[in-house]
């Protein structure tokens, strides 16, 4: 069976793992994604092979037009927002609508000089369309879903690079059982850490991931008290990964860039924000509300989070300073806090939601804490994907690790954590505020323990890519609601103003991606739920638990 | 034959076929009109490849600003990228590698999988090259030195075909672009990546423990290629060969090709005008010796070790003039290059492999980096 890469096809079926006849409602069909250019897929773009001929038309009316009036049309082009660059088609018509162009043209007829008869002139040497679909055996084609492995990495001393072999080795020997050789690298790893820079790069990383080994091995992969540290000690490393580095920044502000689109024209809005914190995402939103032409709806908030000990009732205390907030700038504002110690035990009635209000749930790292260990029908993600489902929300915003740490073998997961946490590792180097670094660092570290050293339900860093993602969501009756060059824009500009040299987001299918030298570490998107379509879940997960 | 084999060879008979049957009523069309045609360039390249270019030409009218400037956020945003992988797709894997934090000088590396190593298992990114002579080619994308990245999924593809074609190890450099970085940013970091490629201890070919290097690069890659080739000879490093792909050379004076095709096969003088404008420094012309390194302001090469050189020259590409210039220049510097003069090539031919002079390209390219063993 042929897969497609991800990264060029929205929601594509995952390969033979698949064990459902019935194909799922919104990845192309088989027949559809046949009929996808491979060149130019290869390229980037989806055009179907079918539609070429009608977009290269269109093309042609672009440039003639352009030629006519090159200054108005490029600045009007270069101001108007782009989406989806990868769909072709649809770009191509969005210019000619921008325009004011008939995307249609009539036909010219002309005398086809190798038959003699009147034929339809558009010209183009018949080639490709008139070759057999031949089997496009490129080799892009043959990416699957669940392998990719994204590294960037820097120049090491040679002691450093032997760390990096001794771990994956290291890894290699917990992934098989024999625990006596992987403890006796790690006492050799222990030693090498005291003969390489520590401070940064690879030393500082592997530091962490020699701790998480010797958890795994020692304490056994019950996880324990890992993610534990109590939510209020959760809430300060948060806040401090949030000021030294941009990822949540990012987050945020593209989320909220997408809410507020979402929520054009609408009086009643509701926002359900699946990780309150302390609520750093909303004064923007709430500002940015206040100032819309046409002035602000009634906003209400509703801030999911886990309960607090020794009865504070700390999200009412974010619900009242958001409330202030809301106040200083004349936007009727509610706030409801739900308490849960775990997202699936939230359910939809607590939310209140009214049926007039339009919704917008928001989700920043919280979908992966669902995937849960087994691949059974009624795992939490659907059952909550279908709550979700069920409130219409205007616009569910999502931001992920763009990271594949939810393989089920270890030694895999190991791997691309390695890469992952080192990449991120070395963009907080960037940051030289204290003790912002230190803490993030921190934060970051209960990450990485609990990828390596944690299973089953104590593993809740079960990250996947946005190829997977998407799939999943599409499974689960959401569409994607692209977001475009000005939210693109926006996020590079904030960058440069809050950010070292190095970071970069990228525009993939749709949905914006924040990096490091090129390696995507983040990735947000937006989902609108589709309307009556039946809701398929995919197929059962193939991940077993290790 | 394989099944892919026998659609290949398939589509390349027919591409013949019909090729054959358009070229009468083409040099009918060509003769006749002067202006803008559109006609022209659809009937010398495949649909898709129309398509692809056609975009760019789009894209990229949009970008340029008749004030110089670029607007640099859209064409990021526009650009389609992919990421390395360092598992083997279609036996080939690929990691970046940050050479330069000042610059933030990225390279993507391209190495074959040997088989050997298990998938997915211990990740060896920088394993020494077992062969006895491994070509190692260090890219350099086009764009006219605004447009593209060593991540774009053109040129990532493009390596990749490379890498497989070559027996090699392709090491595609994220050089600076204009017009925020003019010259000489672009051969500066392809000097850094050269020093780099050439100290790599896993890079060195066993039979001599030295680093077999070969240069290539299309459009403005070619012409970094040169600008390398030459600070590697006055530094002692050693270039076994330059590639150089319609490679992007001018000069004040227009030429007859320049007349001739001026905006017949996606290219217009007026757009090649606004790239050197962005490149060079402000205040100089086309004659600046970047641009044209054969002319009043250049030096021959005369007595020097220079590379031997193999140059495509697409028959419909508009600085033709300009590249048989560069191809002459060499010549009467007694210094060793080959010509591959494709006719009914345009820009661009070899983005896609859908195409006969592709696949020439790609034999000799293999056949130019394997002649040293």
């Amino acid at each position: 069976m042929v897969l497609y890469d991800s990264s060029t096809l929205a929601g594509s079926i995952s390969g033979s793992s698949s064990s459902s006849s019935k194909p799922p409602p919104f990845p192309l069909q088989r027949e559809q994604q046949q009929d996808i250019d491979g060149h130019l897929a290869g390229a980037g773009y989806k055009v179907r092979s079918s539609e070429l001929r009608k977009v290269a038309q269109r093309l042609e009316r672009l440039e003639t037009a352009m030629v006519n009036s090159p200054a108005d049309l490029s600045q009007l082009a270069s101001d108007t927002i782009h989406y989806n660059p990868s769909d072709l088609a649809s770009w191509v018509d969005s210019l000619l609508s921008e325009f004011a162009l008939n995307p249609t043209c009539p036909y010219e007829f002309v005398t086809d000089p190798v038959t003699n008869r009147t034929v339809v002139n558009d010209s183009w040497t018949t080639t490709a369309t008139n070759m057999p679909l031949v089997h496009q055996d490129v080799s892009y084609e043959e990416q699957s879903l669940n392998n990719k492995l994204p590294i960037v990495t820097a120049m090491e001393e040679d002691s450093g690079i032997r760390l990096v072999h001794m771990l994956m080795t290291c890894a290699e020997c917990v992934q098989c059982g024999d625990f006596t050789l992987a403890t006796s690298f790690l006492e050799d790893m222990q030693g090498l850490l005291t003969q390489i820079n520590t401070v940064c790069g690879i030393g500082k990383v592997a530091g962490h991931f020699i701790d998480a080994l010797s958890r795994r091995i020692f304490q056994g992969i019950g996880g324990g008290s890992i993610d534990g540290g109590s939510a209020f000690e959760n809430e300060i490393l948060y806040h401090h990964f949030y000021e030294a580095c941009p990822y949540l920044k990012f987050a945020h502000f593209t989320a909220n860039q997408a809410i507020l689109e979402a929520f054009v024209g609408h009086e009643c809005v509701h926002v359900v924000d699946f990780n309150l914190m302390h609520g750093l995402q909303w004064p923007a939103l709430i500002q940015a509300l206040a100032l819309r032409p046409g002035g602000p709806p009634l906003l209400r908030l509703t801030g999911i989070g886990p309960p607090s000990p020794d009865g504070r009732d700390s999200l009412r205390e974010i619900g009242l300073r958001l409330a202030e907030l809301a106040r200083s700038v004349n936007v009727r504002f509610a706030f409801r806090g739900v308490a849960a110690s775990r997202l699936e035990d939230v359910k939809p009635w607590m939310l209140q939601v009214n049926p007039k209000e339009s919704v917008a749930v928001n989700s920043i790292m919280q979908l992966h804490r669902l995937l849960g260990s087994g691949p059974n029908r009624n795992s939490p993600i659907e059952t909550v994907l279908s709550w979700i489902r069920s409130l219409n929300p205007k616009i569910m915003t999502v931001v992920e690790q763009e990271a594949n740490h939810n393989q089920p073998g270890f030694l895999d997961r190991f791997t691309e954590a390695l890469h992952y946490y080192s990449t991120m590792f070395d963009s907080l180097e960037a940051c030289s505020v204290q003790p912002d670094k230190a803490l993030a660092e921190i934060y970051i570290q209960r990450e990485i323990t609990n990828v390596v050293s944690c299973e089953g339900s104590a593993r809740v860093e079960r990250h996947e890519p946005l190829a997977k993602w998407r799939t999943r969501l599409s499974g689960a009756g959401f569409r994607p609601l692209h977001l475009g060059s000005n939210a693109y824009k926006q996020a590079s500009m904030l960058l440069t103003l809050f950010s070292a040299e190095g970071y970069s987001v990228e525009e993939n299918d749709g949905c914006l991606t924040l990096g490091w030298h090129n390696r995507p570490l983040i990735a947000a998107s937006a989902w609108q739920a589709v309307p009556d379509a039946p809701a398929e879940f995919p197929a059962p997960d193939t991940h077993r638990p290790s | 034959m394989s099944c892919c084999e026998l659609g290949l060879f398939f589509k390349r008979f027919c591409f013949k076929l019909l090729r054959f049957a358009f070229k009468s009523s083409k040099k009918g069309e060509m003769a006749a009109s002067n202006e803008i045609n559109l006609n022209d360039c659809k009937m010398v390249v495949p649909l898709n490849t129309w398509v692809l270019i056609s975009n760019f030409k789009l894209a990229y009218n949009i970008l340029r600003r008749p004030d110089g400037t670029f607007n640099r956020h859209l064409a990021e945003f526009l650009d389609r990228r992919v990421p390395a992988n360092a598992n083997p797709v279609g036996g080939v894997f690929s990691f970046d590698f940050l050479i330069d934090r000042g610059t933030g000088l990225l390279s993507r590396v391209y190495r074959p999988a040997t088989g050997e190593e298990p998938q997915l298992n211990i990740v060896d990114l920088e394993k020494p090259v077992t062969a006895d002579v491994v070509p190692v080619i260090i890219f350099f994308h086009g764009g006219s030195f605004a447009h593209s990245s060593a991540n774009s999924a053109i040129y990532d593809h493009l390596c990749r075909i490379l890498v497989g074609n070559c027996k090699a190890v392709v090491v595609s450099v994220n050089y600076r672009r204009a017009p925020e970085n003019r010259y000489p940013c672009a051969y500066d970091d392809g000097w850094t990546a050269l020093k780099w490629v050439n100290s790599r201890s896993w890079l060195k070919s066993r039979k001599d423990s030295k680093v077999h290097i070969y240069l290539a690069g299309d459009s403005s890659g070619g012409n970094i290629v040169h600008h390398v080739a030459l600070r590697a000879v006055e530094s002692g490093i050693d270039v076994l060969g330059n590639i150089l792909l319609n490679p992007m050379f001018g000069g004040q004076e227009r030429t007859e090709s320049e007349k001739r095709l001026d905006g017949k096969y996606f290219v217009t003088l007026r757009d090649r005008d606004w790239y050197w404008r962005a490149f060079l420094p402000e205040g100089t012309d086309r004659d600046h010796p970047a641009c044209n390194p054969f002319g009043p302001n250049g030096r021959s090469l005369e007595g020097i070790k220079f590379p031997k050189s193999l140059v495509v020259v697409a028959g419909l590409d508009l600085i033709q003039d300009w590249q048989l210039a560069y191809v002459e220049g060499l010549k009467k510097a007694g210094q060793e290059v080959k010509l591959l003069y494709l006719e009914q090539a345009t820009i661009g031919f070899y983005l896609l492999p859908n195409n006969d002079h592709f696949h020439v390209v790609m034999d000799e390219i293999s056949k130019f980096v394997s002649s040293d063993c």
